[in-house]
This record gives structure tokens, C-alpha cells and sequence, in this order.
């Protein structure tokens, strides 16, 4: 049973993980929590599934038709939902803005796709067994991946130091020179990459379903509360405490009983810390 | 000058007296008109597989029915409203059937959350109803006495897969799972109801949330419980498929009972392995199942081969067509035989059928009881069997 909660908890934690530093990526350079990022872990899975088994494309190339994909929805997601309301961020016109584009997705692609959930195929020709089966370790890797070359990019290039300067003080960053307008794009490219990651990733678990978009969207934030906002390291820990969490909840009381776990958790840990576990109280000028 | 005399005044009004005593010849629109039959029918949206099967029987029926002179002379129509399985959609459509299009009666809708919606309008137009919903309180003789049901009741299903547990596969504990949606949350409760009312004991009692990835938790616990088959009520094919999955890998061979979905096809590329999809019975209908020869009932035999060439039955299942081709056939049936298009006599024959002989199943109506399609014919299939929208009887049926 252990196990068992450890292989998928860590596995869904991971995901959601994935989605809390999409949420992050996109909010450091714009000030904006993007709805969209639960949608981008769903196409993750849907055009996973559709160029690596509908269309037979080997799962390298299937992987990186799909991150491009998740890229440009990420551009298509500054331009149409974030940048006509960066003006008024008080308004908070955003989360009207991003939900309207989530639902967009959710609703093309259930038409054009399915309503049913659909297979994601077997990357590694099922690698691994039981609870070391390749859907249980790929998401966990993906992570770790994807969180050391975020380090990396934030650390060691140019552009991932112009990044944090925006996310730091866009209007300094601006005034030194930065191109403010175009990181920001890059970084939705960026965020859409890693969305689509996670729901490439987790695939063989989560399959590829038109629903998993509101359920990532919903899990993929609390992770991003737990660990404070705009911190990745927050997200992960968050994430990965979160799928254990949920899955030795459902071990223990059951389908809806451990949801009301999960928000009972949530809510008595933002009671304590408000500002995230790994958070940090940030002084505002009124 | 025009001069009127008696005498062509008293001609004049004989040769009125006599044109209408034969009868003027009347308009011909009544008698040239088609006879319009509404279908709410949810073509497009999430819910649109049952519809696109049941319309391919409908357009069937109506095509099958005008190729043979229509009905006392006058062609079917069918009226068709997309309804996107949107009840509020549906009211409207239902609203134009009933005031614009002067429908005869009106076939559907096809899922409950519309017909919940529609049901009480059609009452109060006193529109003749047939519907394949599964809801219970849909069919209410004083409340809706226009309303009849063509397949069976919530119950009905209840009743099949508990007597299969019971009667069939006789075990005396059972583990009665549902998904979190108002649907799987009601069906389990009554389920698990039903049968401790026989006497059975329910080992385990719980909802799955339908996207959570891993059933491990909810199986093991059964397991532990003494579960000696599981009983599933869900609309989730990626759930059923997870439940199977997991079975398998836990090396449990309990059997799987429930929902009509644990037999779509969709799952079959969902599990892991085709052997994860055996021991799983799920509700089907005795003339669409056929027997260990590969062979159906006499009369949808006879129905599939008039079918072939014609309508495909691949992607769909057979009752689907079946029934839809029944409805349409039951409301032309009415007109021939009583000669009247109200829709009081139209009800007042439906309420007077008694084993009608039709492709899905000999339905009988009276007054007090619009649950026309028999129990006795809900029927469990082996799941992993579908051949042309029609399944292997389950085994244990003499």
C-alpha cells in the first residue's frame, strides 16, 4: 500500500507540480495567474496522444511537436488573453480573460477531439512494473527536469537573468533597456512548453482527456498557494506533498472524502502561512 | 344589367344545398400534408453518440414507412432539432415543435437532464412523448400522462444487474462503486439499497472521482472488505478502464457488474491489456445480445439484414437504431390504426398497446404504467463482445 501511495502520489504531485511552475512562469513576467495553464497540461496529453498514436510519430518527435504546440498557445495566450489587460491588472480583468480562453480550448477541443477519454501510448514500450512503471517515473523525471533547467536558465544565461530582472521590477527593467515585451512573450512560450510537458509527461496515467483541463487548473494552483507565488521551488514541494497527500487521503477515507481532505489541508495551511509555506511577505507601497 | 329572378334564386340554392351535401372539395392540405414527427435529438455536443445511432433508425423507419405509401396515404416527417444535449436548447426546440411545426408527436430527447427540462412543457401541451430516458420520476401516468418510456427505468437496470448478482452469479457480498456526479453518486445509493433489501450485504460503498488516475485504494479496500463482485454505476470510460487496469494488476479475479459504458468500445483502448476487459458484464438488452453461436433473436436477425447495406451499425450500438426505429414506428403505427392524428388518441392507443412487437423490445402500455419495455429483457452482455452494436449474452442466461 505504501508504495502504491508513494508511485502515483508522487506522480500526480509531480504533475501538478508542473502545472504550478507553468502558473509561475507565466505570472513572474506579466502579474497575471493564467487560467490556461491546467488547459495546456490537457493538450499536453491530447496532442501527445494524437501525433504519437493517431498519427504513429515516434514518441521524440511526438514529444517535440507537442512542446511546440504548448509553446505557441502559451504566444497565443499573451496576445489574446494577457496583453489587452495588463493595463488595468488592479481591474484583475485577467481571470475573466484567461478563463474565457481556457473554456475556448476545453470547448475546440472536445469538438474536434473527443468527449471520451483517449489512449496516450506506451513511450517506452512500458518500461518498468507495477509501481515502478514508466507512468509513475516519467512525470517525477519530467519535473526534475524541467526544474533543473529552469535553475540553469535563471542562473547561468543572459535571458534567464533578464527574466528575473523583469520579474523583479518590470519598470526598472524596462527603463535599463530590457525588452520587456518580448521576454514576456518568451516566458508564455516558455510556460506553454512546460504545460504541455506535464500533461505529456503524466499522459499514461491522466490519458488524453478534453476534462483534465479544469482538474489540472484546480490542483495545479493549490500547489502554487502551498508554495508561495512566483516561487518554482515552492510549486514543486507543494505539488509533490500534494499528490501524496491526495493519494494516501483516498487510501484512507475515499473518493470524496480525501477532496475535502485536500481543501481542508489547503485551507489550514494558508491560515497559518498566507503568503505560502516558501513565500515571502512582500511590502507593498499604499 | 344582372337581374335575379325566383326561379334562378331557388337553382342557385339547390346547387348550393347539393355541392354541400357532397362536399365541396376542401383544400387538399390536410390529407397531402406529411405527417411531422418532432425528434429533440442531441446530434452535436458531448452527449451525441446515442443520438447519431438512434437518428440512424429513425431516418430508417421514416424512409422505410413513406417507400411503402406512408401512412394512410400521407409521407412521415421528421422534424429534427439539434438540441446540442443543452436542456435549455431543448426547451426551445421543444417549445417551436410544439407551436410552429405542429409536430404529431414528439420523439426524445435522449438523455435525462433535457428530458427533465422538457417533460413538464410537452404535459401541459398534451404532446404525445416517447423517450428513452432512464430517470424514474420522468415517467409519472398522472403527472405526465403524455409521457411514455421506450427503454427501461433506472430501476429496471437496478433490478437486471443486482438479479445477476444474485440469481446468476450468486454472491452475497458485493462492493457498490459510483463516480462523484449527481448520476453515479443517486445510482449507487439505490443500488446498495436494493440489495441489502434482498438480503445481500454490501461489503463496500463508495464514489470515485472519475479523473483520479490511480483505483488502487478503492479496489484494495473491497478487496479487504470480502467484495465478492463489484457493482459499478458510472458514465466514465476512463475510469471503468482504470478499474479494470487495476484489477488485473492486483491478480483479482472478481467479476465486474454495472452501467451499460463498461461495454464501450472507447475502453477497449484504454486498458492494458485485452484480458483486463474479461469478467465484466454490463447491462444490454436480450434482443440485441446474441447467443454462444453468434446468433440474435429471430426479429432483429431480421431487422440487421434489412439494415445491412443501408445503415451502418459498427460505430453504434444496435438498440440504439432499434429503438429509434420503434419510436418512429409507434407513432405511425397509432395514425393507421386509429385513423386520427390528436394527440389524445394517440395517447389513448399507445395506453392500450399490449406486447407490441417491436425491434428493441414488446412494449406494454396502459393507463397507469408508461414503463413499457419489459424486465424481464434487461439482460447482462459480456462487455468485451460488441460485434455490430450488439454484445454476447452474459453467461448464466438459459
Amino acid at each position: 500500500m505504501l508504495a502504491s501511495i508513494l508511485a502515483s502520489g508522487l506522480a500526480v504531485g509531480a504533475v501538478y507540480a508542473l502545472i504550478g511552475i507553468t502558473y509561475n512562469t507565466m505570472f513572474s513576467t506579466s502579474r497575471v495567474m493564467s487560467f490556461t495553464a491546467g488547459q495546456l497540461g490537457m493538450l499536453g496529453g491530447v496532442l501527445g496522444s494524437l501525433f504519437g498514436l493517431r498519427l504513429g510519430l515516434p514518441w521524440p518527435l511526438a514529444l517535440l511537436l507537442t512542446l511546440a504546440a504548448g509553446a505557441l498557445v502559451g504566444v497565443v495566450t499573451e496576445f489574446v488573453a494577457v496583453r489587452p489587460v495588463l493595463r488595468s491588472l488592479d481591474q484583475h480583468l485577467y481571470v475573466l480573460s484567461t478563463l474565457a480562453l481556457a473554456l475556448m480550448l476545453q470547448q475546440v477541443t472536445a469538438i474536434t477531439w473527443s468527449t471520451e477519454p483517449q489512449p496516450f501510448p506506451r513511450l517506452l514500450g512500458g518500461f518498468g512494473e507495477d509501481v515502478l512503471d514508466e507512468k509513475f517515473w516519467l512525470p517525477v523525471a519530467a519535473c526534475a527536469l524541467v526544474v533543473a533547467g529552469l535553475e540553469l536558465l535563471y542562473r547561468r544565461t543572459l535571458v534567464g537573468h533578464a527574466f528575473l530582472a523583469v520579474a523583479e521590477d518590470n519598470f526598472a527593467a524596462r527603463a535599463l533597456g530590457l525588452p520587456e515585451r518580448r521576454l514576456r512573450v518568451m516566458s508564455f512560450a516558455l510556460a506553454g512548453a512546460v504545460g504541455a510537458l506535464a500533461g505529456y509527461s503524466g499522459g499514461e496515467l491522466l490519458l488524453a482527456f478534453f476534462a483534465n483541463g479544469p482538474h489540472l487548473n484546480f490542483y495545479g494552483f493549490i500547489p502554487v498557494a502551498l508554495g508561495g507565488l512566483g516561487n518554482n521551488r515552492g510549486a514543486v514541494i507543494g505539488g509533490l506533498v500534494l499528490g501524496l497527500f491526495q493519494q494516501a487521503a483516498n487510501f484512507a477515507v475515499g473518493g470524496i472524502f480525501a477532496s475535502v481532505a485536500v481543501f481542508t489541508m489547503f485551507i489550514v495551511v494558508l491560515l497559518a502561512a498566507p503568503q505560502g509555506l516558501l513565500g515571502s511577505a512582500t511590502a507593498r507601497r499604499v | 344589367m344582372v337581374t335575379t329572378n325566383r326561379r334562378s334564386l331557388v337553382l342557385g340554392g339547390a346547387g348550393l344545398a347539393g355541392a354541400a351535401a357532397l362536399g365541396f372539395p376542401r383544400p387538399a392540405l390536410a390529407q397531402g400534408e406529411p405527417l411531422r414527427i418532432g425528434w429533440l435529438a442531441a446530434m452535436t455536443g458531448p452527449s451525441s453518440a446515442p443520438t447519431v445511432g438512434f437518428n440512424r433508425g429513425v431516418v430508417f423507419a421514416a424512409e422505410t414507412i413513406n417507400a411503402a405509401g406512408g401512412v394512410k396515404g400521407r409521407k412521415l416527417e421528421i422534424v429534427t432539432r439539434d438540441t446540442q444535449g443543452d436542456p435549455t436548447k431543448a426547451v426551445n426546440a421543444t417549445q417551436e415543435l410544439i407551436s410552429q411545426a405542429k409536430v404529431l408527436a414528439v420523439w426524445g430527447p435522449t438523455n435525462s437532464g433535457e428530458s427533465l427540462a422538457v417533460t413538464p412543457i410537452m404535459a401541459r401541451a398534451r404532446m404525445p412523448n416517447i423517450h428513452p430516458c432512464v430517470v424514474d420520476s420522468l415517467i409519472d401516468p398522472v403527472k405526465f400522462p403524455n409521457a411514455f418510456r421506450i427503454a427501461p427505468s433506472n430501476t429496471q437496470w437496478d433490478d437486471a444487474v443486482r438479479g445477476y448478482c444474485l440469481k446468476v452469479l450468486k454472491v452475497r457480498r458485493v462492493a457498490v462503486i459510483g463516480d462523484t456526479t449527481g448520476y453515479g453518486v443517486t445510482a449507487a445509493n439505490a443500488s446498495a439499497a436494493a440489495f441489502k433489501r434482498d438480503g445481500a450485504e454490501v461489503a463496500y460503498q463508495g464514489n470515485i472521482d472519475s479523473t483520479q488516475p490511480d483505483m488502487t485504494p478503492d479496489l484494495l479496500r473491497a478487496r479487504n472488505a470480502g467484495a465478492q463482485a463489484i457493482v459499478v454505476w458510472s458514465v466514465s470510460t476512463g475510469m471503468d478502464a482504470r478499474l479494470f487496469n487495476t484489477r488485473a494488476r492486483m491478480g483479482w479475479d472478481v467479476p465486474i457488474v454495472g452501467h451499460p459504458s463498461l461495454a464501450s468500445g472507447e475502453i477497449g483502448g484504454l486498458i492494458e491489456k485485452p484480458a483486463n476487459w474479461d469478467k465484466v458484464y454490463a447491462i444490454g438488452y436480450r434482443s440485441c445480445s446474441y447467443d454462444e453461436a453468434g446468433k440474435l433473436a429471430p426479429r432483429s436477425q431480421d431487422f440487421v439484414a434489412r439494415l445491412k447495406g443501408r445503415v451502418t451499425l459498427s460505430d453504434t450500438l444496435l438498440w440504439w437504431v432499434a429503438a429509434g426505429y420503434d419510436a418512429v414506428s409507434l407513432v405511425a403505427k397509432a395514425v393507421e390504426d386509429t385513423g386520427a392524428t390528436t394527440n389524445e388518441a394517440i395517447v389513448k392507443y399507445w395506453n392500450g398497446l399490449s406486447r407490441y412487437p417491436g425491434i428493441f423490445g414488446d412494449y406494454t402500455y396502459t393507463p397507469q404504467e408508461h414503463n413499457g419495455y419489459p424486465t424481464d429483457d434487461v439482460v447482462m452482455s459480456a462487455a468485451n463482445s460488441g460485434r455490430d452494436g450488439s454484445f454476447r449474452l452474459a453467461p448464466g442466461y438459459g
